[in-house]
């Protein structure tokens, strides 16, 4: 009789990866980010949505510390990965990147070639010790993402040269190369045209049997086909985080509701 | 089924609600012929356990629709899509009643089988149940063929239901001024056979929503009718 919820069984079973204890951020004065707790779960898709400015964002970029990198930035709370403090004095943040990797709206592959796009994670971090290790390593990441059989025969040719569609699921490649456990995506398909999106949709479908992939976006059917938890964030709130069939077809929040179903909330 | 979606988890959505579907018509039409069977042999267990059974419909209605409701909320089905969750949902309604049609026979058996039967009744509305339950198979193998071609004959075919049903109002109308102490076991009778000829209704409209799916238009022509009953008034002679 369970079959058909095949995907939110999966989800109940799964232990949690991330755990944000009231998590606050402020911009300088700016409070961007009020006393979140979230429990994030291993091998699931689980989406941020909510209105700009909503914080959505912000708090994504806690999870690898990217906020660390911005001008009069605090986040306070704590922010685990396996149980471990993430802003840990001890945790170097190059380290934890290559733990948490991340994917960006605008596909950015390096001025390189294709296969060195993908071999640069990897050889800084010391990942392979020879060139056929580096090789062994640049096919399995081309092939995780749904790359490998358009650019096999061409992975000296420039990165920047692939279609918009491609370049992001280069990325993709480049950002599961370091074997991340965590995948953050921000808004990875909103230069992409449907086709595009559909494949990389598929590609994080795809990804979730072996990471835990967390994706920001603004499209809400986004969220709806790809993710298995959604949360949706206001003012800096998290407003509700629950199974995603649950949000869109019975959200709890009136918050939630509005902002779902298109009205002003 | 047409080609795959790039999305393959939105095919597993489809295929998960559809398999579902066909499931709980499996069980409707095990209803049919257990409630049928168990007016002919007098088989009170048999007709307890499709009652009981019929909780188990109910249920998997409700299931259907709530996975529709959320393919839709989730995956916005457009084109074929769309017609193939919006026909699961309306033919989940119509298993549904079905099987309560089901369930209202053998509650009414249960008493049956306590009177003295009436000859030949049972072994009539067994065979009427059988075309139904054939119609509804066939019905479900249109859906799942997409075949209108095969939905269209079923559609059709409603119409010898129909006139089974008459046959049978017209011999308990017979038997009942024959002898009133036949009235309660053909009223219950009659019941039955009425039961199953809205069973074939409800078939019918499966069929017709099988051609809305494969055509996209519903069916505008009206099909043959045979029930004549409503239009039947006081007997000749």
């Amino acid at each position: 009789m369970n079959d058909m919820r095949i995907v939110e069984r999966d989800v109940e079973t799964r232990e949690i990866k991330i755990r944000g204890d009231k998590v606050q951020v402020f911009y300088g004065d700016n409070h961007a980010i009020k006393d979140v707790d979230i429990e994030i779960q291993d091998k699931t898709v689980t989406a941020f949505i909510g209105p700009s400015g909503c914080g959505k964002s912000t708090f994504l970029r806690c999870l690898n510390r990217m906020n660390d990198t911005i001008e009069g930035c605090r986040v306070e709370g704590e922010i685990t990965l396996d149980e471990e403090d993430i802003y840990n004095k001890q945790v170097d943040p190059v380290q934890l990147r290559a733990k948490v990797g991340m994917v960006f709206q605008k596909p950015n592959p390096f001025p390189k070639s294709i296969y060195d796009n993908v071999a640069y994670g990897p050889r800084i971090h010391g990942l392979a010790s020879n060139k056929a290790d580096l090789d062994v390593i640049v096919e399995k990441s081309l092939r995780r993402g749904a790359i490998w059989d358009e650019v096999k025969d061409r992975l000296d040719a420039p990165g920047t040269g692939l279609s918009g569609g491609q370049q992001q699921r280069l990325c993709i490649a480049r950002a599961v190369a370091t074997e991340p456990e965590v995948l953050l995506m921000d808004e990875p398909c909103s230069a992409l045209d449907p086709i595009a999106t559909a494949q990389v949709e598929e590609l994080i479908d795809e990804l979730r049997t072996n990471y835990s992939v967390v994706i920001v976006t603004h499209s809400m059917q986004q969220a709806a086909r790809v993710s298995q938890k959604t949360a949706f964030f206001h003012l800096g709130n998290l407003v509700e985080y629950n199974e995603t069939g649950e949000i869109f077809t019975n959200p709890k929040d009136p918050r939630t509701e509005s902002y779902i179903t298109g009205r002003i909330g | 089924m047409s080609k795959p979606h790039i999305t393959s988890a939105y095919d597993r959505d489809l295929e998960a609600v559809q398999a579902h579907l066909m499931k709980m018509g499996g069980l409707v039409e095990a209803a049919i012929i257990d409630a049928a069977n168990s007016l002919e042999t007098r088989d009170e267990d048999l007709a307890e356990q499709v009652r009981r059974n019929d909780r188990q419909i109910d249920e998997m209605e409700t299931r259907v629709n709530e996975e529709a409701a959320r393919l839709i909320a989730l995956r916005a089905p457009t084109a074929v899509d769309l017609r193939t969750v919006l026909t699961v949902m309306k033919i989940s309604n119509n298993l549904e009643r079905v099987g309560d049609y089901a369930k209202n026979m053998a509650k009414r058996t249960s008493v049956l089988v306590h009177m003295t039967p009436i000859e030949g009744s049972a072994s009539d509305i067994r065979r009427m149940a059988k075309s139904v339950e054939l119609m509804l198979k066939d019905a479900l193998d249109a859906y799942i063929q997409r075949d209108g071609a095969l939905a269209e004959d079923v559609r059709l075919r409603d119409r010898e239901v129909d006139q089974m049903y008459n046959a049978l109002f017209r011999q308990f109308l017979t038997y009942m001024m024959e002898d009133p102490r036949h009235i309660t076991g053909c009223m219950h009778l009659h019941f039955i056979a009425k039961n199953i000829e809205r069973m074939g209704d409800h078939v019918t409209s499966i069929a017709e929503q099988v051609i809305y799916l494969v055509t996209g238009e519903m069916p505008d022509d009206a099909r043959p009718k045979g029930d004549k009953t409503p239009y039947m008034a006081e007997p000749r002679g």
